[in-house]
């Protein structure tokens, strides 16, 4: 880092005699306390708006905090938001669709990030374009994402069963108003929206084992297939993890529903999410201490849920 | 004999050059990459169906909607969709100019305040430097459990709930990244040339604005880039702290534009002109222009900054 400043090199130490000698106060070896002054701004920022809602966040887990009682605030409640919790079949319901629609899309998106990888990586010549194609869907708005394949969708005029039924399909399916086809529905819209970077990040990680150890390896016989079975999988290992850590959060998902349909049809798409959300924001008093204590929940399952991954990643 | 010899031969000839021939198709298609062209050229029409289909949309009329909604390519094109969407969407400008001041309000923030504590954390020596950083960048990863109510709890106390100004603090605050990019970008800075500024009398400050930070502009188009664009596309926080109209965003905004746009169909001006769905698509279209214009255009800092961003994993 500043490790030119510690070896007092002869320019350095010219710099610091020449200071010395004209009396200014900078000095790279002293405590500088005009760089408290430069880290304030964000320090401030960061403080306020990011440091401190995780402990306020943790705390009111265990609070009967409901928003329009203002009094309520720091009623703290022991452990009762939790008991509630397994004795609501409204959020065991909800906890059970987050935990499908995860199983459903992050191996679905990991595995079709990989494939992409793979072969972006097998191309001489597209890469680059390929690449922004990939990456194109993340930066959309994630409500005009939603809209559009609501639009998609859509039972009469929507392009899919457009299409169908020009296919000769008489009875195309109601997408989004199936109580079944819903969430699967949403979820592939979601793995369109969000392949993207994990398709970036495997690829950096296929750059990165670089073209020498592949040039051996064909050379060893070793092509196609057996190349990714023993030279491209297992050295990717540490990007999977984190590819599969960074995608935890699909168990707390909320915006498609929220976007969409607020958890219809007849509740079917109402994820843990969604469930706390509309405890915390729509329905009743606002019991914020509520939502908190199962936003914690999500929180727990998907740290608890990482150190696994993390401690697989790190066996050989 | 020699017929017989003769017919063989020519067969041998014969089965060689259409094994060669497959030789050469096979060599071929490996030396073009044909297979994994093939699949991703199908993953690229995936990717693009909706955004074309958004596209060609909104240019078709109630007519051509109702008989040819799947076609790609419209048989007749018409404007009705948009002369609809200046026309009757009130709101649609004000929605627009609030994403405007919000993504670019963060974005100005969180460069300036990035550099800054960038610039600090490359070259300033303070008691508990490296211990602050360390600590920023690991609380990056502690998940934020109940971190949208402990934030709306805030934000009412702080009076901020409702107000843009609010809202721009709000975002500009998600720092770490940013920062850590600075400094990486002041790191690689040859030291020299500051030092140099020193000995001719410069301050910290001049030091800092004169010469550091024109040379970190790459770092600070990334980061600059790519607030403008996640604050743009927002959804859930805006939606959260905003509930009146005059400072919503269009990104927010956008589903309440469409529900209404059903019932305006109706409105005697554009009665029986356009599809309800045709009319979504152009505003949805729209709404996600400025962040489609940028991204074209960016497209190498964006990479360069997934890239930068990826690799302190």
């Amino acid at each position: 880092m500043t490790t030119q400043s510690d070896t007092g090199g002869g320019l350095f130490a010219a710099v610091r005699r020449y200071r010395q000698s004209s009396g200014s106060q900078v000095s790279y070896r002293k405590n500088n306390l005009l760089g408290y002054l430069f880290i304030a701004p964000a320090m401030a920022l960061y403080l306020t708006f990011n440091v401190w809602p995780i402990f306020r966040g943790i705390a009111m887990a265990f609070t009967d905090y409901r928003f329009v009682y203002p009094d309520t605030r720091w009623d703290f409640n022991g452990f009762s938001n939790f008991v509630k919790m397994v004795g609501d079949r409204r959020a065991l319901d909800a906890a059970g669709i987050s935990l499908k629609y995860l199983a459903f899309v992050a191996p679905a998106m990991i595995l079709i990030a990989l494939a992409l990888a793979v072969m972006i990586s097998k191309v001489k010549r597209g890469a680059a374009f390929y690449r922004w194609v990939v990456y194109l869907p993340a930066v959309l708005p994630v409500a005009v994402i939603f809209l559009m394949f609501g639009e998609m969708y859509g039972f009469q005029f929507g392009f899919i069963n457009t299409v169908l039924r020009g296919w000769g399909f008489e009875n195309p399916p109601n997408w989004l108003g199936d109580r079944g086809l819903a969430l699967p529905a949403i979820g592939a819209a979601h793995i369109w929206m969000i392949f993207g970077f994990p398709t970036l990040l495997f690829l950096i990680g296929i750059y990165n084992i670089g073209a020498e150890m592949y040039e051996a390896a064909s050379l060893d016989g070793a092509n196609g297939w057996h190349q990714f079975r023993y030279l491209t999988a297992p050295l990717l290992k540490p990007t999977f993890a984190l590819i599969v850590v960074l995608n935890l959060p699909l168990f707390g998902v909320v915006e498609p529903m929220l976007i969409l349909n607020n958890g219809g049809p007849a509740n079917s798409t109402r994820t843990l999410g969604l469930y706390l959300y509309q405890q915390a924001f729509e329905v009743g008093d606002l019991r914020l201490g509520y939502a908190a204590a199962i936003s914690l929940v999500i929180g727990l399952f998907s740290a608890l849920i990482a150190g696994l991954i993390f401690r697989w990643s790190r066996q050989d | 004999m020699a017929t017989e010899a003769d017919t063989t031969g020519i067969g041998r000839q014969k089965e060689g050059e259409t094994e060669s021939r497959i030789f050469r198709l096979q060599a071929w298609l490996r030396q073009t990459d044909f297979f994994s062209h093939l699949v991703l050229a199908v993953v690229t029409f995936i990717v693009l169906l909706p955004l074309l289909w958004i596209i060609s949309t909104s240019f078709k009329d109630r007519l051509e909607f109702s008989t040819n909604s799947a076609a790609l390519i419209p048989s007749s094109f018409s404007l009705v969709n948009y002369l609809y969407m200046f026309e009757a969407i009130q709101l649609l400008p004000i929605y627009m100019r609030n994403s405007f001041i919000l993504a670019g309000g963060v974005t100005l923030i969180q460069v300036f305040c990035s550099a800054l504590a960038g610039y600090a954390f490359a070259r300033m020596r303070f008691w508990g430097r490296d211990y602050i950083f360390i600590a920023i960048i690991v609380s990056m990863f502690v998940p934020r459990a109940g971190g949208l109510m402990a934030l709306y709890e805030l934000m009412t106390f702080l009076k901020l709930r409702n107000s843009l100004f609010g809202l721009i603090l709000l975002f500009a605050a998600g720092l770490p990244a940013a920062i850590f990019i600075m400094r990486q970008a002041f790191l690689a800075i040859p030291q020299e040339v500051e030092e140099s500024a020193f000995i001719d009398g410069a301050s910290w400050w001049q030091t800092f604005w004169r010469i550091a930070l024109p040379l970190a502009t790459g770092a600070m188009v990334i980061i600059g880039t790519l607030a403008f664009v996640g604050v743009w596309s927002d959804y859930i926080l805006t939606y959260t702290m905003i509930d009146r109209d005059a400072q919503l965003t269009i990104s927010v905004g956008i589903k309440k534009v469409l529900a209404t746009s059903y019932e305006s169909a109706l409105s005697p001006r554009f009665r029986n002109q356009f599809a309800g769905e045709a009319a979504d698509a152009t505003m949805l279209l729209f709404s996600a222009l400025p962040v489609m214009i940028i991204y074209a255009l960016m497209q190498k800092w964006f990479m360069r900054g997934l890239t930068e961003g990826a690799i302190k994993f």
